[in-house]
């Protein structure tokens, strides 16, 4: 397999909860393509948008999937088997014991990854330093299967007591599953580290996801023939489809990490590294706050599960264009969190019949129907007029008050989704820059900064195919870690053996992808803590890392303890194969003067004003003006609201900033 | 205090500024602490409190320290001698503590020129031993003495110097002296954090005005209890219910509860509980605060704010020298953690009949407090472990009760499998749910859990438990969880234990413990 990178089309596919975006990139040309996505096999929209802009040609194809993440979500991964050390077979049921909400009445409980009756207790033991108290037999091995077999399962989860030490015996299950033609996730495979719960969470995620993610991926793979295809990772980077089937839980948030690699590829573009990203999908919202890169997190749980492999950090909620409205029982006006998705949609897509925010902003003329999707995708602006003006009958509004408080509800959420990465987390959105993406971020950020008092809003080419961008721009990455709690002052030898393992599995992993010599990089860390602590402290392996440490401490917590005993707990390894640097031109535009399509009168901040609407595409660059402004382009529409002037940047990007600031 | 018009978004970015630089505190508390309990299982509080030391923003991680933190403040300020740069720390639940092994650290943060302090900053943390007669000084104790050292509101750190006479003297009175020393250093470190987080809040907002929203914060958080409160009809309501004994071969121990709901306030009075009594499970009234505090919190909608202001509307009566507020030297150890659930459980009681279709039946109940200590053969360290264990939470109106779950006055985490025999001489041969131990009913109590361990070498077990005699009570005709149950395996001979023991261990030795289910709900 030949480097991906040095392929020169590069295609990037993203799945949303709406529409499926496309991005090409053909040596130095942009071509874009958007089209519904088909939620019942999202396939067919990947496979139709692909023909669309590749026809028979070769290329490689990079893909952001939802299908992982979908099934976790709503409970249709496979069915797993977990087998686990006998006694411990509620150890998914039990967790950490502790209560998510700490104030109910009446707490929920865990929810059932794994059932009572698919849970198979091998007798076995290895302790804490890896040693073996109690051996694994061929008989032993030979009945979990039949009991494993006996529960019908499509999938196993495979989490021995202290594995990460010492993988013998679930290498020597996994083998015999396998053998016995089973599918196998091992835990000290999936995520050799310690505490069996996480570990066992982790590893059961992927049970669950993988068969779903490798039929799909099977699919796709059908259709493409020849050419090649990777997969985003949470983490940021790409992997090849083969490996994405069998570790799908490492895609768990694909989508999400192509929009923010593109956001934070576009915000330098602009010269800011301080951003929050605010994607407004039509399902959901995703939010990210980049201060200088990107952040990472290993302590993401999703749907009550922790995953433990590195993801980034983004934080989602469900409301979006297609966010569903209705008068609550008390007369209250409600939005989300139900949604229209893709199919049926908005009402104003033809066959919804639920009002949506889509409706509303379509309502208000914000919207323009015969410029939506550049005038390819037709909208039932009748049909919508008529779904408002019903529900506010209902409601005893006028239509158009209405369908601004819709508009005022669904913002209040996101502004919630934004101060619970800012604020709640210690950040002033005022330091920070709003970057709005998706097809309708841009309609709602004005309001959005003015509501979290930020100042300044970046506006990226193609927003509405950002998450697609970022596809392409990422880099090829795998990530390795496994636990050693080794003391802090092992000899440099020893280390390097510790390492060896790991180093020598991404060697031959990058290889497959199309990576190695020089092109390959390894960047080596330590998680490290005092002995005795709980939590570590990831140091890059650069020189003398007890020194780093001690440092890296001393800046988090303001002090340090140089005569207290280290330990390094975990080794992680990023392999890295950097990605395509393209030089993207997105057609500046070098005209003299710029004018309005037209002028109308539109509601904006509550009044009612003569408003402009331009089409990006016909501002120059250096080109400036004030709102109230409707700026439309093929993939997303910008409203600029009273207060902001607009300005276009020598990269095409959008910079809104408010007066006075 | 003016009465400036308040911003409602300005209110609403300060409530969650003061709430995130609590829940900074914890985080650092949690990472650089080394007590399984701080570290792995969080049984720790941060807080922050205005000039007068109401309480207005609280990180909670456990219940059990709710109400009682302002405690801790008012007996830092008692001093009259505070500072800049001093800290104050104390654990005397005489002097604004709980139980011993708590010990709270309290800041003083002073602003320009100003000689009183502005704001508070304070947190809690369970250690996992301060001495005393047995190893992570929970013990089966008659007086406070036998608990361990017990700190009265002293200035650990003065002028941002570290006492270190007084530091040497706390550690050479402590089982695991390198553990508490890392410990306190993680708690100096949280404050720290808290400090710096509070002054970018005062030069951003300036302190007048950041004082206002905190005052503001008071009266929006007992607005909305005010608004709960009415919810609930108006009447007087009793329960009675009782833990198992003291420890001591007592009888049973009535704890009972006359609730008055009058409009927009309430009455908790709990005068006709017991007397104190001679074995360790008497709570001084701070824990009875924080356990009706706990209560109304529940009731609360999402998005109620820690401040003191929500106990505003709330009047709690209790007679000193009975077991919910005990008086000097009684022993105490377990009235943190054992009596503040029946406290809980006799409060829904009396509500349960106020509002027989929201309240869900009784939950465990226990905390199923262990603590095994020795001599760890493989470093020739002493250690000193202790865990709480979870049980079923009972079956309510929403449906059946939770499995394994930490209920009510507590939220901890258990310490992993993998972590604890990596650290201590033990060895886990079980830790599953215990099927069939939740409560009948149309919604059935939770289960509870089944948790062997295995000692590796000698070692001092001690027990504290409840609800060993009786179960967590059913309602609406709902049966009890079953009661939990203790026994020890040794030579293949099983030896069943009471509730609360201390039991020498050899080598071999396995110890089971069987927590209770919930109460079941409804016929």
């Amino acid at each position: 397999m030949t480097n991906p990178h040095l392929t020169t089309r590069l295609l990037g596919v993203d799945t949303g909860g709406t529409f499926t975006d496309l991005v090409l990139l053909d040596g130095s040309e942009v071509r874009t393509y958007k089209l519904p996505s088909t939620p019942d096999d999202p396939s067919r929209a990947v496979l139709e948008g692909v023909r669309h802009l590749l026809g028979d040609d070769q290329g490689l194809v990079f893909h952001g999937s939802t299908v992982a993440t979908n099934a976790l979500l709503e409970g249709k991964g496979a069915k797993v088997t977990l087998v686990t050390t006998a006694g411990f077979g509620d150890l998914l049921q039990i967790g950490r014991q502790h209560r998510a909400q700490l104030y109910a009445l009446q707490p929920a409980g865990r929810t059932s990854l794994v059932p009572a009756e698919r849970v198979v207790e091998v007798e076995e033991r290895v302790l804490a330093d890896g040693t073996v108290e109690l051996g694994l037999s061929e008989a032993e091995i030979g009945r979990v299967v039949t009991a494993v077999k006996a529960t019908n399962c499509e999938s196993v989860a495979l989490c021995l007591l202290h594995s990460y030490a010492n993988p013998q015996h679930e290498a020597q299950l996994a083998q015999a599953l396998l053998a016995a033609g089973c599918r196998v996730s091992a835990s000290h495979r999936v995520l050799p580290e310690y505490r069996e719960f996480e570990r066992a969470s982790t590893t059961a995620v992927n049970a669950a996801v993988s068969p779903v993610m490798s039929r799909y991926l099977e699919r796709l793979q059908v259709g493409f023939g020849e050419r090649q295809l990777r997969i985003m990772q949470s983490n940021g980077g790409s992997i090849m489809a083969g490996t994405a089937g069998s570790e799908a839980v490492r895609t768990i948030l694909s989508g999400p990490a192509g929009g923010m690699v593109g956001a934070f590829a576009a915000a330098r573009t602009a010269g800011c590294e301080r951003i929050i990203t605010f994607d407004m999908g039509g399902t959901s919202t995703d939010v990210g706050l980049c201060d200088g890169g990107i952040p990472l997190t290993s302590e993401t749980v999703i749907a009550g599960w922790p995953v433990k492999v590195p993801m980034i950090d983004i934080h989602t909620v469900g409301a979006g264009g297609g966010s569903i409205v209705r008068l609550d029982a008390g007369g209250a006006l409600r939005v989300g969190p139900e949604s229209a998705g893709a199919d049926p949609g908005p009402v104003c897509y033809g066959r919804g019949e639920g009002v949506t925010v889509t409706d509303a902003n379509l309502y208000l003329r914000r919207l323009r129907p015969e410029l939506f999707l550049g005038g390819r995708m037709p909208l039932a602006v009748e049909r919508c007029q008529q779904a408002v003006e019903g529900l506010a009958a209902a409601a005893g509004l006028p239509p158009q008050r209405l369908a601004e408080g819709i508009i005022e509800v669904a913002e209040e959420t996101m502004a919630g989704a934004l101060r619970v990465v800012s604020v709640a987390r210690g950040y002033d959105p005022w330091d920070f820059t709003l970057l709005p993406f998706g097809g309708a971020g841009g309609l709602h950020a004005c309001a959005l900064a003015e509501m979290l008092a930020m100042e300044r809003i970046l506006i990226p080419a193609h927003p509405g195919l950002l998450s697609a961008v970022g596809l392409v721009l990422a880099d090829v990455i795998r990530d390795y870690s496994r636990s050693v709690l080794q003391p802090g002052n092992v000899a440099p030898a020893e280390l390097a053996e510790l390492f060896q393992p790991l180093e020598q599995q991404a060697v031959a992993d990058m290889g497959t992808e199309g990576i190695s010599g020089a092109a390959l990089q390894l960047e080596s860390s330590l998680d490290m803590r005092y002995r005795g602590q709980s939590f570590e402290i990831t140091v890059p392996l650069i020189g003398d890392f007890c020194r780093t440490f001690h440092e890296f401490y001393q800046n988090l917590y303001g002090y340090r303890d140089e005569e207290r005993e280290l330990e390094i707990v975990t080794l992680r390894l990023r392999a890295v194969g950097r990605g395509p640097r393209p030089d993207l031109q997105y057609g500046l535009c070098r005209a003299e003067d710029f004018a309005p399509l037209v002028v109308e009168p539109l509601v904006v901040a509550g009044q009612e004003c003569p408003c402009p609407v331009y089409q990006r595409s016909a501002l120059p660059c250096g080109a400036s003006f004030f709102g109230p402004a409707l700026i439309v382009e093929e993939t997303a529409t910008h409203l600029v609201n009273p207060g902001w002037q607009v300005r276009v940047d020598d990269q095409a990007n959008l910079v809104l900033e408010r007066e006075g600031a | 205090m003016n009465s400036l018009k308040v911003d409602p978004i300005r209110l609403e970015v300060l409530k969650n500024r003061f709430a995130s630089l609590t829940e900074e505190m914890g985080a650092v508390l949690m990472r650089t602490s080394f007590s399984p309990n701080i570290k792995e299982r969080r049984d720790f509080s941060c807080a922050l409190f205005d000039r007068d030391g109401e309480m207005l923003a609280q990180a909670a991680h456990i219940p059990v320290h709710l109400g009682s933190m302002p405690l801790s403040v008012a007996a830092a300020l008692q001093r009259g001698d505070l500072a800049p740069g001093d800290m104050v720390l104390l654990n005397d639940p005489y002097r604004g503590g709980t139980h011993l092994p708590d010990i709270t650290l309290v800041t003083p943060v002073f602003f320009s020129d100003e000689e009183q302090p502005a704001f508070f900053l304070a947190n809690r943390a369970h250690h996992a031993d301060v001495g005393g007669m047995s190893a992570g000084s929970l013990p089966l104790s008659n007086e406070i003495f036998q608990e361990g050292l017990r700190i009265p509101p002293v200035k650990i750190v003065r002028a941002g110097q570290l006492d270190g006479d007084l530091l040497a003297m706390l550690l050479a009175n402590v089982r695991t002296p390198v553990e508490r020393e890392g410990d306190l250093n993680a708690q100096i470190a949280a404050n720290r954090v808290g400090e710096r987080r509070l002054r970018e809040v005062v030069d951003r907002y300036g302190l007048a005005e950041t004082e206002r929203y905190g005052y503001a914060l008071l009266e929006y958080a007992e607005r909305l209890m005010r608004e709960v409160l009415v919810s609930i009809p108006d009447g007087c309501y009793a329960f009675e219910d009782q833990l198992d004994d003291d420890g001591n071969g007592s009888l049973p121990i009535p704890i009972r509860c006359e609730l008055t709901v009058a409009g927009d306030a309430v009455t908790a009075d709990f005068s006709a509980s017991a007397p104190q009594v001679r074995g360790c499970v008497n709570a001084v009234r701070a824990i009875t605060l924080s356990a009706v505090f706990y209560v109304f919190r529940l009731l609360s909608p999402p998005g109620m704010p820690g401040s003191a202001g929500a106990m505003r509307p709330i009047a709690v009566r209790t007679r000193p020298g009975t077991v919910v507020d005990c008086t000097f030297p009684a022993a105490v150890a377990g009235g943190n953690v054992e009596t503040s659930q029946r406290i809980v459980d006799v409060l829904l009681g009396a509500l349960a009949q106020a509002l027989p279709e929201r309240i869900p039946a009784a939950s465990c109940g226990t905390m199923n407090n262990l603590t095994i200590g020795g001599c760890d053969s493989r470093s020739g360290q002493l250690f000193a472990y202790y865990e709480t264990i979870a049980g079923g939470s009972g079956g309510g109106p929403d449906g059946a009760g939770a499995s394994g779950l930490q209920t009510h006055m507590t939220n901890t985490l258990n310490t992993p499998v993998e972590a604890l025999e990596h650290a201590y001489p033990l060895r886990v041969r079980r830790y599953s749910l215990r099927t069939g131990s939740g409560g009948a009913g149309r919604y059935s109590g939770g289960d509870g859990v089944v948790k062997e361990l295995q000692l590796q070498g000698e070692a001092s077990i001690t027990l504290i438990s409840d609800r060993r005699r009786q179960g967590p009570y059913g309602l609406n005709g709902g049966q009890p969880g079953r009661p939990g149950r203790n026994a020890l395996l040794r030579d293949g001979q099983c030896r069943e234990l009471p509730g609360k023991c201390t039991v020498d261990g050899q080598p071999g030795d396995v110890l089971v413990i069987e927590t209770p289910g919930g109460g079941g709900w409804g016929v």
